[in-house]
C-alpha cells in the first residue's frame, strides 16, 4: 500500500467506517444522556429497577452456571471424540442460536406447558411457565449454543497430545482433562461465560414467552425496559437500558481480552 | 525388552500394517522414515494412546497390549515438547509423580535430580513459555525420565530445534542413554541422527517396516531402492543379474559376491571406490576406465564424478585426491571389490 499517495478508495472505505462508528456512538450516547443525572439516579434506586437488577443478576448467573455445566462435557465430547450422529448433533445444538428467540420461547412454552414431561415437572413442583424459573430456562436454552461454540473451539485449540503425555504420566482420561485441558482452556471458558452471561441478562423474546411479563415478578431488566416504555415511564426504561449498555460494553471488553488469547496453545 | 508383534492399526490416512520389532534392553533404537510413514502412530501405539487393531505389544515379558497408557510405565517426549503451559518447569517434571500421589518431599528430590541430569536446575521456577526450544525439550525429557520408565519414546526430539541446539541435545541424548541405560525408541526422518545415536535402525514406509539393522548395515546393504534412496546411496544402478555373479549395467559387467538372477539394483559406497591414473591389473575384478566429469570439494573430502558409460561418484580424502593428481577431463581407472557391490532384487521401478 502506498501511504504517500492518497487513494480515493482508501479514503472512501475509511469514511464509511468512520460514519458508522459515529452513528453507533450517537445512538448509545442518546440513551445514556437522555435523563438528567438526578432523575437517572433516583429511578436507579427505585424499588422496581432494584428488583429488575436483582432478578436479572440471579437468573443470568444461574443460567450461565447451567450453561457451563452442560457445555463443558458436551463441547469436550464434540471436540475430542468421534461417534455416530455427531454431525447431526452438532447442527441440532446450533439451532437455538439461529432461531428467533420468540420462536424458541413458543417451543419452550409448549414443552413445559402442555407436554407430558412439562406437566409431570409441574406436578413435581418445578413450575417453569410464568415463573422466574422460566426466565432461567429461557436464558439457558437460547444461550447454550454460544457457550458451547466457544468451549468447543477452546478445547479444539488444545493439542490432544498434551492429554496423551498426561496419560503416559499416570493420568486417567478424567484426570488428564482436569489437570491439563481444563486449566489450559481457562481463558476461553472465562470469555465464553462472560458472553453467555451478558446475553442472558439481555434475553427478552424467549423469556417473555415462557415467563411472561409480570411486573415485580418476572421483570428482568429488558422486560422492565419493555414494560416501562409501553406505559410511558421513560426514565425507568432509560435506567434499565443504561445498565444493559454498561453490562454489554464491559462483557465485550472481557470477551475480546480473554477470548482472543485462546489460540495461544 | 520391548516386543512389537505383528501390530496393525488404521487411523484414517495413517496406518501401521503388520509391524514387528524387537528392541533389546538398553538399546537405542531409531525408527527412520519419511513423513506419513506411520512413525508417530507406532510410538503412540507403544505408549498406549491407541490400542492396536491386531497384534501384541510386550514390555519385559509383560503383555501390555490392553494396559492403559497410565499403567504402562513408558515415557513419551514429543517434537513440540508438550510442556503444560500453565505449570512451572518444576510442576511439569513433578506432574507424573503427583499423579501417583507421591510424597511432596520425595517429588521435590526426584525433580531436582532429574533437572540436574538435564542441566536445567536453574530453570525450575520458570514457565515453559519463557524457555528456548532446547530448554523446553530438556524439561520434557526430564518430565519423562523422572518416572523411571521402562522405555522412553522420543518423537522427532531434535527436529524442531536450530542446528546448534540440535547438536548439543544430540550429544546430551547419547550421554543420558549412557548414564541411564534406558531402552530408547527414537523416531526421526533425519538420517544424520542415526549414526550418532542408534544401536539399530528400522526403516518405515507406508506403515510397514521395510528394513531393520545396524546403521552400518542399512547404509551399506540397503534391501530396496526405497531404503537406498532414503539413506542417500550415491552409486545406485539398475541392471540384470546372472547366476554367475555378474550384473550387467549398461555396457559394464559388475562382479558381485551374491549371485541374483533377474532385475537387480547394485549399490556401491563412494568411499569404497579406488581411482587411479595408471592402469590397474586387467585381471582385477571391477576395473573400469572412465573420464572425470567434475570434482567437488566438500569439507575434508573431495567428491569426484566419473563417467564410465554409467556415472559413478567417488569420495576421496583431500590428501588422496592431491596424491592422485587428477583433474576434470582426465582418463582414470576406477576399481572396487565385488564385496563392496551390494546387490538386491529390484522388482518394478519405483520412486525413492
Amino acid at each position: 500500500m502506498n501511504l504517500k499517495k492518497p487513494s480515493f478508495f482508501r479514503a472512501a472505505t475509511i469514511t464509511v467506517a468512520l460514519l458508522i462508528a459515529i452513528f453507533i456512538l450517537l445512538v448509545i450516547l442518546g440513551v445514556v444522556t437522555h435523563s438528567p443525572m438526578g432523575v437517572f439516579i433516583e429511578s436507579l434506586f427505585s424499588e422496581e429497577i432494584q428488583f429488575a437488577v436483582r432478578l436479572s443478576i440471579i437468573t443470568s448467573v444461574i443460567s450461565t452456571l447451567l450453561c457451563i455445566l452442560v457445555a463443558v462435557p458436551v463441547a469436550y465430547a464434540l471436540a475430542r471424540y468421534s461417534f455416530p450422529g455427531k454431525t447431526v448433533m452438532n447442527m441440532l445444538m446450533d439451532i437455538p442460536m439461529a432461531l428467533p428467540p420468540l420462536v424458541a420461547g413458543v417451543g419452550l412454552l409448549l414443552f413445559f406447558g402442555v407436554s407430558p414431561i412439562g406437566k409431570s415437572l409441574a406436578a413435581a413442583g418445578l413450575t417453569v411457565v410464568f415463573t422466574p424459573l422460566g426466565i432461567i430456562v429461557a436464558q439457558f436454552f437460547v444461550n447454550l449454543p454460544y457457550m458451547l461454540r466457544v468451549t468447543r473451539a477452546t478445547f479444539q485449540s488444545v493439542n490432544p497430545r498434551y492429554e496423551y503425555v498426561a496419560k503416559t504420566l499416570g493420568c486417567t482420561d478424567a484426570q488428564a482433562f482436569w489437570r491439563v485441558t481444563l486449566p489450559m482452556s481457562s481463558n476461553g471458558l472465562l470469555a465464553g461465560s462472560v458472553i453467555t452471561w451478558s446475553k442472558g441478562i439481555g434475553e427478552f423474546g424467549a423469556a417473555l414467552m415462557l415467563a411472561g411479563a409480570t411486573r415485580m415478578k418476572t421483570e428482568t431488566l429488558p422486560l422492565s425496559l419493555f414494560l416501562n416504555m409501553s406505559i410511558g415511564k421513560l426514565e425507568y426504561a432509560i435506567s434499565a437500558a443504561t445498565i444493559l449498555i454498561m453490562i454489554s460494553i464491559v462483557s465485550l471488553y472481557v470477551f475480546e481480552r480473554y477470548g482472543g488469547a485462546t489460540h495461544v496453545y | 525388552m520391548l516386543t512389537i508383534d505383528s501390530v496393525s492399526k488404521s487411523l484414517g490416512e495413517f496406518t501401521l500394517s503388520n509391524v514387528s520389532l524387537s528392541i533389546g534392553d538398553g538399546e537405542y533404537f531409531i525408527v527412520l522414515g519419511p513423513t506419513g510413514a506411520g512413525k508417530t502412530i507406532l510410538l503412540e501405539t507403544i505408549a498406549g494412546i491407541y490400542s492396536p487393531d491386531a497384534g501384541r505389544i510386550l514390555l519385559n515379558g509383560r503383555d501390555i497390549t490392553d494396559v492403559p497408557a497410565r499403567d504402562r510405565n513408558i515415557g513419551m517426549v514429543y517434537q513440540d515438547y508438550m510442556l503444560f503451559p500453565h505449570l512451572t518447569v518444576e510442576e511439569n517434571i513433578g506432574f507424573g509423580l503427583k499423579s501417583r500421589r507421591a510424597d511432596p518431599v520425595f517429588i521435590r528430590g526426584k525433580v531436582e535430580e532429574s533437572a540436574e541430569l538435564l542441566n536445567i536446575s536453574h530453570l525450575l521456577h520458570r514457565y515453559p513459555g519463557t524457555l528456548s526450544g532446547g530448554e523446553q525439550q530438556r524439561a520434557a525429557i526430564a518430565r519423562a525420565l523422572v518416572m523411571e520408565p521402562e522405555a522412553l519414546l522420543l518423537d522427532e526430539p531434535l527436529s524442531a530445534l536450530d542446528v546448534k541446539t540440535r547438536e548439543s541435545l544430540r550429544v546430551e541424548l547419547a550421554r543420558i542413554h549412557e548414564a541411564t541405560g534406558m531402552t530408547i525408541v527414537h523416531i526421526t526422518h533425519n538420517f544424520e541422527e542415526v549414526f550418532d545415536l542408534a544401536d539399530r535402525v528400522a526403516i518405515m514406509r507406508g506403515g510397514e517396516v521395510v528394513q531393520v539393522g545396524t546403521p552400518e548395515e542399512i547404509f551399506r546393504r540397503p534391501n530396496s531402492d526405497f531404503v537406498a534412496g532414503f539413506v542417500g546411496v550415491e552409486n545406485l544402478f539398475r541392471g540384470m543379474g546372472s547366476s554367475t555373479g555378474t550384473v550387467a549395467v549398461g555396457n559394464l559387467r559388475i562382479q558381485v559376491e551374491n549371485a541374483i538372477s533377474g532385475p537387480v539394483s547394485v549399490a556401491i559406497r563412494p568411499e569404497d571406490i579406488l581411482l587411479s591414473k595408471t592402469a590397474l591389473p586387467e585381471n582385477e575384478k571391477n576395473v573400469f576406465l572412465g573420464r572425470i566429469d567434475s570434482v567437488r570439494p566438500n569439507g575434508g573430502l573431495v567428491r569426484v564424478f566419473v563417467n564410465t558409460g554409467i556415472p559413478f561418484q567417488v569420495t576421496l580424502t583431500r590428501q588422496g585426491f592431491e596424491e592422485a593428481g587428477i583433474a576434470p577431463g582426465d582418463a582414470v581407472y576406477l576399481a572396487f571389490r565385488p564385496s563392496s557391490a551390494h546387490v538386491y532384487p529390484s522388482g518394478a521401478p519405483e520412486e525413492a
